[in-house]
């Protein structure tokens, strides 16, 4: 230790904790979240008034990014509970609380019923003379569309309370939402473009999925240890959470580039349309930060073994795999509803940014203050 | 170090039943300025580095170091073989078509990595077969957690003892220097900054080397697979078991088209086809300089024999014999001709006994024979016709 070290002065009152308490922390955020909502209700109104397609695909991108977080948690318990993991429970807190979200997703898909026919070009009466779209009218149909989103939904939500409070069927859940997971990309955001097809689509999907929900529980645990919640976390288990972000980042982007080398190198017009926006117009500078913030960036910061376990590096790489995702999502969906025009960032953006903070607060965190119950005795870690 | 008696006991160890117990006893040994030396257990401890005092490893830089190495030469021998050595377009892409060059480059990047390192571990750590481990205590390969230690000068051994067995340790022990001597072990020797810019250098060189690659092999005869530059396939002039003629090149089919972007000439023999590429042709080439000297010796080798030096048949070989009367080229009848008709007659013949020349000459040579017999009319016009001359028949015609 430096002798400089040795005399300092504290600067802050030594009365009070360095850290706010849980409790403290989530009753500020309570009226921040009420807020937020309040806002990003009123935001994706006024878009829905002056760009109704624009506003409608935020709300998809919102509601399926809330069901990509409830799923992300209930898959990362489902694979901890089937290999019999026991490490994870002391430090990752969130998962549990995760899939408080699934119902309020499943409602938003639900209102997308109101507007399906300004995103969706098998909603409208056009889409019987399109011979694209004719064919397909048997599986893209409000009725059974919507059907399937309640079942999804259903089994999801059914399947996932089992699994967070009795911690059983776990495998039956992995095998529901293989199959569910995969045809809900298909259905919700791959129909957007009838002519495009990818069949990894559904794992691109899944890849970002579970990297979003590794960043949640690792911040999860970050602010856990930092109200001093869980006194056995230390360096090693920060690597660990490091390392399985590091790894899903980079699972991620290969999936990515098993998706883009197929359409890049097939050459097929209906493939490469949307490849081509992409690769061409104003949404160019989008996709590239896309790869930077989901693969670019954690992959540079996260490579030294000296930043996994450095819990602030671990923080800020956690909210750039956040945005990051949020990103994927809203390229996925925004350009083949806005049909090729240059992004626009507006109302509707902003509200349903602000309704996933607002939402996820307000579903997640009683379950989370319950899961973290300060009086409840934390078993140490090994 | 030399003065070191390697058979006096100023070492010692101890061994515990829990991985809790020994990560404990080597902190309060640290904490009470004991060497340890090292600690040996059945399976990893999590946290005994720290306890240890050890630094952070150092592999991580060889992983790499190798990584990049594996990426230079991915990428290197693609890019060279792809875009330098045998360029060839695949698919309409780019020659450096970096999306396709990704999954190598990843897998040899990860491959180089990991063999790498275990190689370089394996390297510094002096591993290699009869490797001399330390034989401390049987059970550190089955239940025991061990550590070694050096005991502080002027400690007491029985009050370690005590303290020891205080700690939870089941057995102490006092022990020689070589009974815990190691093969040396580059491990053990101080990283410099040097070394780590040094491990980069293969990575370097590989990049460095690949344009000494780009090579032609047949030049340089320096090939290891000569099979590969021979063509096993048949030769045009081998002779041929069952091909007609016994011969494996075959004549063209009729209306074989040549390949060097030549269209066929839309004429045939005839007086009535000359009149018509009279009418129809127009010399595609401009009378340039160029042109006037290749026109001029085309000329001289295969028209002035008969036609004479200058065209007027006084240097006509045939014409000294007496043998045929060729047309005079500058005689006001082939002067009016038009280009065409005078390149119809040097592809496909006169009417009397001239042979077309179309399967001899070029077909831009003989328009550039057309341009050099313009010229010499040019010459051969200011002249009046001498009047000794013998006047131009009615059988000098083209």
């Amino acid at each position: 230790m430096k002798s400089s070290q040795m005399f300092t002065v504290p600067s802050r009152d030594l009365t009070k904790p360095l850290y706010p308490t849980l409790a403290e922390i989530g009753e500020k955020f309570r009226v921040a979240a009420w807020t937020l909502s309040g806002l990003g209700v009123l935001m994706l109104a006024i878009g829905l008034a002056t760009n109704p397609a624009h506003a409608w695909a935020n709300v998809l991108t919102t509601a399926f990014n809330l069901a990509c977080v409830g799923l992300g948690g209930l898959f990362l318990l489902a694979i901890q509970s089937t290999t019999g993991a026991r490490w994870s429970d002391p430090i990752l807190k969130a998962h549990r609380a995760m899939p408080a979200l699934l119902p309020i997703a499943g409602l938003m898909m639900l209102t997308l019923w109101l507007g399906a026919d300004h995103i969706y070009p098998w909603a409208g009466p056009e889409a019987h003379a399109d011979h694209v779209l004719k064919g397909r009218l048997i599986w893209l149909n409000r009725p059974f569309f919507f059907g399937r989103i309640l079942l999804f939904f259903g089994l999801w939500i059914l399947l996932g309370r089992r699994l967070v409070e009795r911690g059983k069927g776990s495998a039956v859940f992995i095998l529901v939402f293989g199959v569910t997971f995969v045809l809900a990309n298909f259905d919700w955001i791959m129909s957007l473009e009838p002519a495009w097809n990818s069949t990894i689509f559904a794992i691109y999907g899944f890849s970002g999925m579970f990297l979003q929900g590794i960043a949640i529980v690792t911040i999860s645990a970050i602010v856990l240890r930092r109200v001093g919640l869980l006194p056995a976390i230390s360096k090693a288990q920060n690597h660990d959470l490091g390392k399985l972000l590091f790894a899903f980042s980079c699972f991620w982007a290969y999936i990515w580039l098993s998706q883009f080398l197929l359409i890049w190198y097939a050459n097929i017009p209906e493939e490469t349309a949307p490849i081509r926006l992409m690769l061409h117009s104003s949404w160019t500078p989008l996709f590239y930060l896309n790869l930077v913030l989901n693969f670019g960036l954690p992959f540079v910061m996260l490579l030294q073994r000296k930043a996994k376990t450095n819990e602030s590096v671990l923080m800020v790489a956690c909210f750039i795999v956040l945005t990051g995702h949020w990103l994927d999502l809203y390229l996925m969906v925004l350009p083949p509803v806005l049909k090729g025009a240059a992004p626009a960032f507006g109302a509707s953006e902003a509200g349903g940014i602000l309704l996933q903070f607002g939402l996820g607060h307000m579903a997640c965190w009683p379950v989370f203050m319950k899961n973290v119950d300060p009086a409840q005795e934390l078993p140490q870690g090994g | 170090m030399g003065s070191i008696d390697r058979m006096a006991p100023t070492r010692f160890r101890a061994s515990f039943a829990e991985p809790g117990l020994l990560l404990e006893a080597v902190k309060r040994l640290k904490a009470d300025g004991y060497h340890v030396i090292d600690t040996y257990t059945p399976f990893p401890v999590h946290g005994m580095d720290e306890a240890m005092g050890l630094k952070p490893s150092r592999l991580p830089r060889a992983c790499l170091a190798f990584g990049l190495l594996g990426l230079a030469i991915a990428l290197g021998v693609q890019i060279w073989t792809s875009a330098y050595d045998y360029p060839l377009i695949v698919g309409g892409k780019p020659l450096v078509a970096l999306p396709a060059f990704v999954p190598v480059s990843f897998e040899l990047t990860v491959l180089m990595a990991g063999l790498g390192v275990v190689a370089t571990l394996f390297v510094v750590s002096g591993m290699r077969p009869k490797f001399k481990v330390p034989d401390l205590h049987p059970g550190v390969n089955d239940d025991r957690f061990v550590v070694a230690a050096e005991i502080r000068a002027g400690a007491s051994y029985a009050e370690l003892q005590a303290m020891l067995a205080g700690l939870g340790a089941l057995d102490t022990e006092l022990l020689t220097v070589d009974r815990l001597e190691k093969d040396s072990s580059l491990l053990d020797r101080e990283a410099t900054p040097l070394a780590f810019i040094l491990s980069f250098i293969p990575a370097v060189l590989v990049l460095m080397a690949l344009p000494l690659l780009n090579r032609d092999y047949l030049q340089r005869n320096i090939t290891w697979d000569g099979g590969m530059m021979v063509p096993v396939a048949y030769q045009s002039f081998d002779p041929h078991p069952s091909l007609p003629g016994g011969q494996v090149l075959q004549t063209p089919p009729k209306g074989t088209v040549p390949r060097n972007g030549l269209v066929p000439l839309p004429y045939g023999p005839g007086q009535a086809e000359a009149e018509r590429a009279g009418r129809e042709l127009k010399n595609p080439l401009l009378p340039t300089q160029d042109h006037f000297s290749r026109g001029k010796l085309v000329y001289e080798r295969s028209c002035a024999a008969c036609h004479g030096k200058d065209g007027d048949n006084n240097s006509s070989v045939i014409v000294a014999k007496g043998l045929l009367a060729p047309a005079v080229l500058v005689a006001p009848v082939v002067k009016n001709m038009p280009d065409g008709r005078i390149f119809h007659v040097a592809t496909f013949g006169g009417p009397q006994k001239m042979k077309g020349l179309g399967d001899l000459i070029s077909r831009e040579d003989r328009w550039k024979v057309v341009l050099y017999i313009r010229e010499l009319q040019k010459a051969a016009a200011p002249k009046p016709l001498p009047a000794s001359a013998p006047a131009p028949g009615p059988g000098v015609q083209p």
